[in-house]
């Protein structure tokens, strides 16, 4: 392991012969992979602090999920976000095609889903809220609120991409930089919904049992 | 370059040996003078300690010196052998010491951190005096004040902490509104102050005497003269202390306390005596705290303390 | 929805009212009249020179990862300055205000700073040192010499480098704004629940600190991501994984504990500032709040943290030994193994920050041992810098002694945090000076070895070397002053002495806090000592320009390239054959040949977007302490908009022809044979100076 060497300095190749540019969207993914990465830590955390403000005491006398989450009507977002990301592949099936028109209509479907979604979303919180249930009452109350609508704004600014690369493509096409970006979105949006289950069964199942 | 790391060292030198000689004159070293076990028990393992990590690391020190002085380019002390970069044997021991080191660190920290266990420590039930009944100590922390209330006389003391020698003490600790930590150097560790929260400490000393005891931890604008003085008396005036308190004028009932909560900064240090204090202050206030009961502080500390100080004697308790 | 407020709000400009800039108050209006006057000095010379075209073009809209890399040490050498001052502030208040007799002016009943004003000091000053000062510097360093040392052209997204940084710069800003406009935090760096609730904190202070803190974690694990993927994606031809220099390596573990850590301390912010916005309930006493889950928190990112910036640093002191003992590094693998292996137990430690807590001997334990397990790798570390040394030529150069400093701070450190981790010695300095004295051992270890590097790396940016005489004055006076300060601090520590306190209320103290301010004292010599070596190194730039390899000794890929580095970073991309490629080559006769043939090179394009998004953030973030909600939502739609704009326009890059390179490839080796002769290439306060070296004409987009 010392500096001696064991490539031949007479034959040794010094320079690279030949630009062998690097695969720029893979380079891409890898990237965006790691920000979905840290971006799952914070998820992490904040089902670990969900957890810890899910004690009886912690909702300091009042309502608990038991009573206030409905998995049935949750059951439905799940159906659409699953739905959306469904859509959202086959759309890329129509990008291995190269058919454009495969793909526009594979994210008009996941970007129409998941409109459905959220506005189940918003339905839910403001139902909650006519009943008293708002991030203010309790620790409790806090973190799922936290939790939930955290994840909605994941689904917001995922819809807005979506609706960005829909016009992207009916403008510039199939480019690096668009197939680059729709691989990256297709991560995000599969993340999400592998996120969304935790959260329905650690928040909506469990919290219905307990 | 020579004269000036020659200066350098002189200044150090200098630096170092009259810090010394101040240290010499009066045993300020609070932390190395304990005066009652808990304390005295972390100093043996801040001994322990210091002796392996201090073998360990004055070793390095010196082979590193050693090493920089033999193998100095141009001095030509040492051989020169440019391609040294590996070594199976030093690889042993350079993972090894530390390991074995860690090692022993690793049983003493155990041991210790159940003799010192502030919730129940063995050196001082070991210890206990079967017949010395142990006192028990109720002590909140305000904003910015210390209140010690002694359930077993029904009485409270702001401020002051008085204690029997050879006495076992055991504390329940909460908070009315911020977080701090409780200590006394000299007589036992930290532990933090919680709203809404029990923690406890115990506490056992052979020593009369007064020994500074102090808010440890930063919670807000009176941190600083947040203290209490603890008094370790002989068990007769502890007598005589408590019949001194039981004397007092003032009590504390649940609405009397909501006042002595309000921020207030102890500049002066004033001890309040309470002679009679409403059974279950403590639980009662962590309950309160627990439905969200707050003692706000009123923004205009932030700007000139003075002034703030003025206001507060004013319109306040002194 | 909004939590109500103590103070008043209007729609239009929120909390923000003409009484909350402090132009009444004797230290800060003064110090505004300086900065403003500074300022305009600055912006009158660059008009006055018809600068602003250059800055613009060279600097501001740079994706040159050498010039951001510079900009995030200027950052972080003007922040570790500001830091200074705080804590020169805080020595002068303590020293000063010392006992009952002491007296008190501007406000303070002891000393010349109130406990908010004194609590916004050294919150200010911690959180400035860890998060503006040092992270910038490594997180500069990094940015420079990576990319050069997998042999890259530039990171792996240039662009998103420009992001990071003008992101962390925002950050930069919004704490100094709050120096003028309102308050900072007066929670310490790391926050107390529930002090920084509105309830306890009414102003705008904590809120500043939320902002900041976000903005510096977007920043730098934006830097993170950049980093790992230019380490994975971006290696030259040859360069297997144990052939990779170990800077990079540190650099790696470094940025994994960053990118997997900074989460966790985003989310603790985020609830902090919903529960002091939108009035939850995540840290309050009451309510089903849970204050200690933000301590945990807290420290489960800010434990991974020191060693973020522990890492880089000890990469650093990693490549300065070698080249000093004209050795290889001993213990190679065992080195990156140790830096994995320290990453991966800073996950496991955090409880050490609060034994205090009470949680059961069980899990003090845990953690404590789970603690001194950190010192095996890292002693391994010191150890294999010994045995570099062992049997190595020594040469004891500026460089080298800041970083022969920085393993005896090490040790000291080291010893200290030892003492730390076991219970039941913590029980007893926890919250002390002595905990500061620790800390500051430690992370003086980081200032040693960036201040080591500034020397080490300057030739290859620059062009020229640092004048070595001046180097070492500020070395033994800047030394001096660390042993002035901190020694003390640790006896005051035995003492008793607690942090953070505005009034030091034991007499007995005081000499130690005068020794102390002696201390500060040669710092200030030490700082400047700095400037003179600036001002007497650029004077005689021409004389101390450098080859390619400034040293004579180096062994790592970036001394293959000219110095200064031109832009593409190499005309032709090496290919590697060793692990110390450089020295190999020299040892070869190797390292003057040069490629046959030349190819053309493709580099991105400037751009002013990620200019104009810091800025937006930085917007973003004033308004959301000031709670002026127009503004909020103006400024995250126009980030989006620009966002969306960028993606839209895309980069395609421009080519340099190879023609082109060839050019100036053969100008760079005909000036390095002049310096090679003596010759002096160019006539005396003449160019090069710095950044215009590096200077290229590009005819713009492909
Ligand atoms: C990287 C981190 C870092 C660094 C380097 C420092 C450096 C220093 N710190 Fe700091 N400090 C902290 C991080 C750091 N600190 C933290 C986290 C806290 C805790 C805060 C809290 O309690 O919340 C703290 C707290 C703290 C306190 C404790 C207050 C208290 O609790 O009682 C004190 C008191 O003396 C102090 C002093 C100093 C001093 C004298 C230095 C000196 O070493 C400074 C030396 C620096 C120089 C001499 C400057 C040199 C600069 C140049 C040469 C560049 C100039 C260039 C240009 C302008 C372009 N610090
Ligand atoms: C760069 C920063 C840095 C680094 C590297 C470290 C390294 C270590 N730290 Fe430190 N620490 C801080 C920065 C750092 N720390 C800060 C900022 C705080 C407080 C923040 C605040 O409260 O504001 C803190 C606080 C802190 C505490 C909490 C104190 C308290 O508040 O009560 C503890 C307790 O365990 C601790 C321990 C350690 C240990 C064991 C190491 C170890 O990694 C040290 C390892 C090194 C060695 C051990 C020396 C070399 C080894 C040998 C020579 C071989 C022989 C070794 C053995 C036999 C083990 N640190
Ligand atoms: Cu920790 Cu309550
Ligand atoms: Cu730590």
């Amino acid at each position: 392991m010392s500096a001696h060497s064991s490539t031949d300095p007479k034959t040794a190749v010094l320079w690279d012969t030949h630009d062998h540019g690097h695969d720029v969207i893979s380079t891409r993914t890898f990237g965006f992979f790691l920000y979905l990465l840290s971006d799952g830590m914070i998820f992490a955390t904040l089902f670990a602090a969900y957890g810890v403000l899910s004690y009886s005491h912690s909702y300091a006398a009042g309502p608990t999920p038991a009573s206030f989450v409905h998995p049935w009507y949750t059951f439905l977002q799940t159906v659409a976000l699953f739905l959306s990301v469904l859509a959202y592949g086959m759309g890329m099936g129509g990008l291995k095609r190269g058919s454009k028109s495969g793909l526009l209509s594979g994210l008009l479907a996941a970007f129409v889903l998941g409109v459905v979604f959220l506005g189940l979303d918003i339905h839910d919180m403001m139902d909650l809220a006519d009943h008293g249930i708002t991030i203010m009452t309790s620790g409790g109350t806090s973190a799922f609120i936290f939790l939930t609508q955290t994840h909605a704004a994941h689904i917001f600014f995922g819809l807005v991409w979506i609706a960005v690369m829909i016009l992207q493509v009916m403008i510039q096409g199939f480019t690096t930089d668009t197939v680059g970006r729709l691989l990256s979105l297709r991560m995000f949006w599969h993340m999400q919904a592998i996120i969304w289950v935790f959260v329905y069964i650690f928040v909506y199942l469990w919290g219905y049992m307990s | 370059m020579m004269r000036q790391r020659k200066t350098m060292a002189l200044w150090g030198i200098t630096l170092l040996t009259s810090l010394w000689a101040v240290a010499a004159n009066a045993n300020i070293f609070w932390i190395f003078d304990p005066k009652g076990v808990m304390a005295e028990t972390n100093l043996h393992y801040l001994i322990i300690d210091v002796l392996i990590m201090g073998g360990i690391v004055g070793i390095t020190t010196l082979l590193t010196i050693w090493f920089m002085w033999k193998y100095h380019k141009g001095k030509n002390r040492g051989a020169y052998d440019p391609h040294w970069s590996h070594s199976n044997v030093l690889e042993v021991v350079v993972w090894g010491i530390p390991i074995i080191a860690v090692g022993f660190l690793s049983y003493f920290a155990y041991k210790g951190t159940f003799e010192v266990n502030p919730y129940n420590p063995t050196v001082i039930t070991k210890h206990m005096d079967p017949k010395g009944d142990p006192v028990e100590v109720d002590v909140i922390a305000t904003d910015w004040q210390w209140l010690f209330v002694y359930p077993q006389y029904h009485m409270a003391v702001a401020n002051e902490l008085v204690l029997p020698v050879n006495t076992p003490a055991f504390f329940r600790l909460t908070s009315s509104d911020v977080t701090t930590t409780f200590f006394v150097p000299q007589l036992v560790g930290m532990i933090d102050v919680m709203p809404g929260m029990r923690t406890k400490n115990a506490l056992l000393s052979h020593n009369i005497g007064t020994y500074q005891g102090y808010a440890s931890d930063y919670c807000g604008a009176g941190t600083s003269w947040m203290r209490f003085e603890t008094r370790i008396v002989s068990k007769e005036d502890f007598k005589n202390w408590v019949a001194r308190v039981k004397s007092s004028p003032n009590t504390m009932t649940y609405a009397s306390f909501d006042r002595f909560a309000k921020p207030y900064i102890n500049v002066h240090q004033r001890v309040v005596y309470y002679s009679h204090v409403q059974d279950g202050l403590f639980d009662h206030l962590m309950m309160e705290v627990m439905n969200g009961k707050t003692w706000p502080v009123p923004p205009a500390m932030t700007e000139n303390m003075v002034a703030y100080l003025q206001k507060q004697a004013a319109e306040h308790r002194d | 929805m909004l939590v109500p407020l103590a103070g008043g709000w209007n729609p239009l400009l929120g909390r923000l009212a003409l009484d909350q800039i402090p132009y009444n108050n004797p230290i800060l209006a003064p110090l505004f009249v300086v900065v403003a006057l500074g300022a305009l000095a600055l912006i009158a010379l660059i008009t006055y020179y018809h600068k602003w075209g250059y800055l613009w073009k060279e600097w501001l809209t740079t994706v040159d990862h050498k010039k951001l890399g510079v900009m995030y040490i200027i950052i972080g050498l003007v922040m570790l300055f500001r830091g200074f001052v705080d804590g020169l502030m805080i020595r002068t208040q303590q020293v000063w205000a010392n006992g009952p007799d002491s007296s008190g002016v501007f406000g303070a009943v002891h000393g010349y700073l109130t406990p908010f004003h004194f609590g916004q000091v050294y919150s200010a000053h911690g959180l400035i040192m860890i998060l503006l000062a040092a992270t910038p510097l490594l997180v500069g360093f990094m940015n420079i010499i990576v990319p050069i040392q997998v042999g890259a052209r530039d990171m792996a997204y240039p662009y998103l480098n420009a992001l990071g940084l003008w992101i962390t710069a925002a950050g930069a800003a919004l704490i100094m704004a709050s120096l003028f406009i309102g308050d900072f935090s007066h929670n310490g760096w790391f926050g107390y629940a529930p002090l920084f609730e509105i309830q306890y904190s009414p102003g705008v202070g904590v809120d500043y600190w939320i902002w900041t803190l976000e903005l510096l974690a977007l920043g730098t694990s934006l830097g993170g991501i950049n980093i790992i993927a230019t380490i994975v994606k971006m290696r030259a031809p040859g360069m297997s994984w144990f052939k990779l220099p170990i800077f990079t390596w540190a650099s790696l573990s470094a940025n994994i504990i960053a990118l997997t850590s900074f989460p966790a301390l985003q989310l603790a912010l985020a609830l902090v500032a919903s529960d002091r916005y939108l009035g939850s309930h995540f840290f309050t006493a009451g309510l089903g709040g849970n204050l200690m889950l933000y301590t945990n928190l807290f420290w489960i990112w800010g434990h991974p943290e020191v060693y973020f910036v522990i890492l880089p640093a000890f990469g650093m002191m990693s490549e300065i030994f070698p080249v000093f003992s004209e050795k290889p590094l001993f213990g190679y693998i065992t080195m990156v193994a140790a830096s994995f292996a320290i990453a991966g137990v800073s996950w496991l430690v955090w409880l050490h920050h609060f034994f205090t807590m009470g949680a059961g001997p069980e899990v003090n334990s845990f953690f404590s041992i789970a603690t001194m397990l950190v010192g095996i790798p890292t002693g391994v570390k010191v150890f294999n810098w010994a045995f570099t040394m062992y049997r190595g030529r020594l040469t004891f150069s500026a460089a080298m002694l800041w970083a022969i400093g920085a393993l005896f701070l090490l040790l000291v450190g080291g010893l200290t945090g030892m003492m730390l981790a076991i219970p039941a010695i913590n029980y007893m300095v926890h919250n002390s000076v002595f905990v500061v004295a620790h800390f500051h051992s430690m992370l003086l270890v980081i200032v040693y070895a960036v201040f080591g590097s500034v020397i080490f790396w300057f030739p290859k940016v620059f062009g020229f070397k640092l004048d070595e005489y001046w180097a070492k004055v500020m070395f033994w006076l800047f030394s001096a002053g660390t042993v002035g300060v901190f020694v003390p601090m640790y006896m005051l520590g035995f003492m008793g002495e607690t942090r953070r306190l505005d009034y030091v209320f034991n007499t007995a103290w005081h000499p130690y806090l005068v020794a102390e301010e002696i201390g500060i004292f040669l710092y200030c010599l030490s700082v400047v000592a700095f400037f003179v070596l600036l001002y007497v190194s650029i004077r005689d730039r021409v004389k101390n320009q450098v080859g390619q390899d400034a040293w004579g000794t180096s062994r790592s890929l970036e001394w293959l390239t000219h110095s200064p580095v031109p832009f593409y970073n190499f005309a032709v991309i090496p290919h590697i054959n060793e692990r110390d490629e450089v020295a190999w080559r020299r040892q070869h006769g190797l390292v003057q040949k040069q490629p046959e043939k030349y190819l053309d090179i493709h580099m991105p394009n400037n751009t002013g977007m990620a200019l104009y998004i810091g800025a937006l953030t930085f917007v973003l973030a004033f308004a959301l302490t000031w709670r002026i909600w127009w503004l909020c939502l103006g400024s995250l739609v126009a980030i989006i908009a620009l966002m969306i704009v960028r993606s839209f326009q895309g980069d395609a890059g421009y080519i340099i022809p190879a023609a082109e390179v060839e050019r100036m490839e053969k100008e760079a080796l005909a000036r390095e044979a002049r310096i090679q002769t003596g010759a002096h290439p160019l006539p005396a306060g003449g160019r090069p100076v710095p950044g215009e070296a590096i200077a290229y004409e590009r005819q713009d987009k492909l």
